[in-house]
Formats: C-alpha cells, sequence, structure tokens
C-alpha cells in the first residue's frame, strides 16, 4: 500500500477514519497537524505559556511532551512515582531517559515519600487504586502547577480516552461530569490551573504508532492496578464501533463539544448550587461553582477539605487502627 | 524450537509467542493470534506494519497492545 499524501513511499500505518494511510515522513506531518489543529481551535495553549507536562512513561504523555518540545512550547514534565513494585520503577526509568534524550530534568514526586503510595492506599482506605490514583495526581498536578508559577497543565489524554469517559458518562447520566468534560478546563480562581489535553483528535493507534517511529522508548506493560478499570469496558465497546463504521468517535466527540449541545450549553449556564457540597469525591477537577481554599492544606476545593486530605486523613486512621490492633 | 520456516508473532505485554506458518498478511496472523487488528500495532524491527502487510517465513513481529486503561 502507498502513502495517500507523497504517493511515493510505502504506507506504514493504515487510518481508515481518515480514509488515508501514510509513510513515516507524512505520517509526522498528520498527527503534528492534527494535534496543533485541536490546541487552535480550543485555545488551549498561546507561546507564552510555561506548560507543565504530566508524564506516565506511557506513549500518550510521552508523545504530547515531545510534540510540544517540536512544536517550540516552553514545557517541563511532572512524574509521580505512584509506588507500585516494579512498574513505577520501569515507567520512571523510561521517563528519565526520555527527558535526558530531550536535555531536560523532570520534576519527580514520590508517593511513598508523601506517606501515600497508591496500593497501599487503596488498601487501607478501602477505595479503587484507579480512584484514589485520579484524585492523588490531579492534587499534584495543580500543586506543583501552582507551586512552579506554570500557567498550564497539559495530560495526554487522548480520544479514546475521552470518549470512553463520554460514554461512560452518558450511560450513567452523570451531568456534572458531562458538565466539565473538556479539553481545556479554564484557570479558575483560588488557584485551580488550567488544564489542557492536547491529544483530543487523536487516537490511541496514532499515539503508539507516532511514539514507535519516533524511536521514543515508552512503558507498553500496563498499570498492574488497572486491569478491571471500567474504561476499558467502554473503550473494548467504542472500538468495535469504530472497527464496523470508522470515523465514529471523532463524530461522536466533537457532536459533544460543539458549543450548540444543550450538554455543553447547560455547563456554560451552570450557577454554583448554594450551600450544599457542590462535588463529592470528584474533586476540583469535576467541581462546580467557585473553588474556596482546603480547611487542612489551603489546597482548592469545593468542599470544606480538599478529596487529598480526606483520604490522607481515612489512611492514617486506618494506619493506626491497624497498629493498635497488632499491638495487642 | 525455533522454526525457520515459520513466522514468529511476539505478544510481550500478554507474554506470549506464537509460531503461525507463512507468508500471511499481517490480518490474517492477527485473527490467527486472536487480535483485533485495531487495538494494537504491529512491527518488525525498527519499522511499522499496516495490516495488509505480506509477513515473509523466517521473520519475527511483535505485536503491541495499544490500549491503556485506568
Amino acid at each position: 500500500m502507498k502513502c495517500k499524501r507523497c504517493r511515493r513511499a510505502e504506507a506504514a500505518i493504515e487510518l481508515p477514519s481518515h480514509h488515508s494511510a501514510f509513510c513515516p515522513d507524512c505520517f509526522f506531518v498528520f498527527f503534528r497537524r492534527q494535534v496543533t489543529e485541536g490546541i487552535r481551535k480550543l485555545r488551549l495553549l498561546s507561546p507564552e505559556d510555561r506548560t507543565l507536562v504530566c508524564v506516565s512513561g506511557g506513549k500518550d504523555s510521552l508523545v504530547l511532551w515531545d510534540v510540544l518540545i517540536d512544536e517550540g512550547y516552553e514545557t517541563e514534565g511532572l512524574y509521580i512515582d505512584l509506588g507500585i513494585d516494579g512498574y513505577s520503577d520501569r515507567s520512571k526509568e523510561k521517563v528519565l531517559a526520555y527527558a535526558a534524550s530531550r536535555g531536560k530534568t523532570p520534576i519527580v514526586v514520590e508517593l511513598a515519600k508523601e506517606g501515600i503510595p497508591i496500593p497501599e492506599a487503596a488498601h487501607c482506605a478501602r477505595m479503587q487504586e484507579c480512584s484514589i490514583c485520579g484524585t492523588v495526581k490531579r492534587y499534584f498536578f495543580n500543586r506543583v502547577a501552582a507551586e512552579g508559577k506554570f500557567t498550564v497543565v497539559a495530560t495526554g489524554h487522548n480520544l479514546d480516552d475521552e470518549t470512553a469517559r463520554l460514554l461512560g458518562n452518558l450511560l450513567h447520566w452523570q451531568r456534572d461530569h458531562l458538565a466539565r468534560q473538556h479539553p481545556l478546563l479554564p484557570e479558575e480562581a483560588g488557584g485551580l490551573v488550567r488544564k489542557v489535553k492536547p491529544l483530543w483528535r487523536v487516537s490511541e493507534v496514532e499515539t503508539a504508532a507516532y511514539g514507535f517511529l519516533k524511536g521514543i522508548d515508552y512503558v507498553t506493560e500496563e498499570c498492574p492496578m488497572s486491569e478491571d478499570a471500567t474504561s476499558l469496558v467502554y473503550k473494548e465497546a467504542l472500538s468495535r464501533i469504530e472497527d464496523r463504521m470508522p470515523g465514529t468517535r471523532i463524530v461522536f466527540y466533537q457532536g459533544f463539544l460543539d458549543p450548540s449541545n444543550p450538554l455543553r450549553k447547560r455547563a456554560e449556564a451552570q450557577e454554583p448550587a448554594g450551600d450544599a457540597p457542590r462535588a463529592t469525591e470528584a474533586d476540583a477537577e469535576e467541581g462546580v461553582g467557585t473553588p474556596r481554599a482546603c480547611a487542612s492544606c489551603g489546597a482548592p476545593t469545593y468542599t470544606e477539605t480538599c478529596s487529598f486530605c480526606r483520604l490522607k486523613e481515612r489512611v492514617r486512621k486506618a494506619r493506626s487502627q491497624r497498629a493498635a490492633r497488632s499491638s495487642r | 524450537m525455533y522454526n525457520a520456516s515459520m513466522i514468529i508473532v511476539r505478544l510481550p505485554q500478554k507474554k506470549k509467542e506464537l509460531e503461525l506458518r507463512g507468508p500471511r498478511r499481517v490480518m490474517d496472523l492477527l485473527a490467527d493470534a486472536g487480535v483485533r487488528p485495531t487495538t494494537v500495532i504491529v512491527t518488525q524491527g525498527k519499522k511499522l506494519l499496516t495490516k495488509d502487510h505480506r509477513v515473509e517465513d523466517g521473520a519475527t513481529i511483535d505485536v503491541i497492545s495499544v490500549v491503556s486503561g485506568g
């Protein structure tokens, strides 16, 4: 199969959703255009931004960092060591190696040193690992960005991630979550730094192919904690639909983002919900209204104490109960 | 034992390795391996293969899952 752009070289990747196939060189052009177009359309980043790129060692975040560096954005990487035996070490290695290859040194937060490694925290709090991980990561993304005077936090969520999340939110009619789901979460008073997802137009296959062809050595093993993640169920459902009807994913997501979509209009019109707690476990990212300072740590939150401090407290209590039991 | 007249299909994330008779197209090898083509990229050394690429006997290909969860 020949590349449909240059019509000379052999194609390395076929993209039915774009009725296209590309050789490596033309694919680089296509992919970068998809990302820069996604940034431009939703005004995610400006040349003046200092961007904190959250990198896990996986394909999406390293590819995102790579594209942003190549596009001339001022970036620094943030790696959060989740404290997962073996997996975290291997992921960190990939991040450090990639960063070194671009002359960068990432900021590293070690959850074990913060007293909240994910496996132990999940065990103590009797919560799902993915749920805890989300809370902890969002907390540190914002905290590191605010302390480091970054103007924006960028994550590597791609089209597959976003559509899986959208499907889940729709199936459960999570209206608050739907109202806040967008590749751009603007900066808010109280210290919430702007958050963006510049890969919202590209699929997982595309980021994996870009990473491979660019020689980015990313971690291919899956997080051992995410085996039962519900997002995988939604991804598989959407992937089966995409197999039969290529291009459905992007139509689904772009339709959702369309300002004339009633769900988005609702988001724009949403008012603070009085004195009632404005968000449950979903913390600042999922909240509505105006954030205030956490009574414990001062981080922005929509409740009295932020979800990170509540989690830490839960873990602390469980640890002391366990210690008391074992000393009896 | 390694068989030069077969195609080696490695699935590192599943810690699996198959020997399949060639020459075959990538999509046929994936079907035999029970893998949906849109969930993976397929590589041979530093080359990325399209699903209609014909793989010759004696070749080794890697099937890398692209689906991440969590």
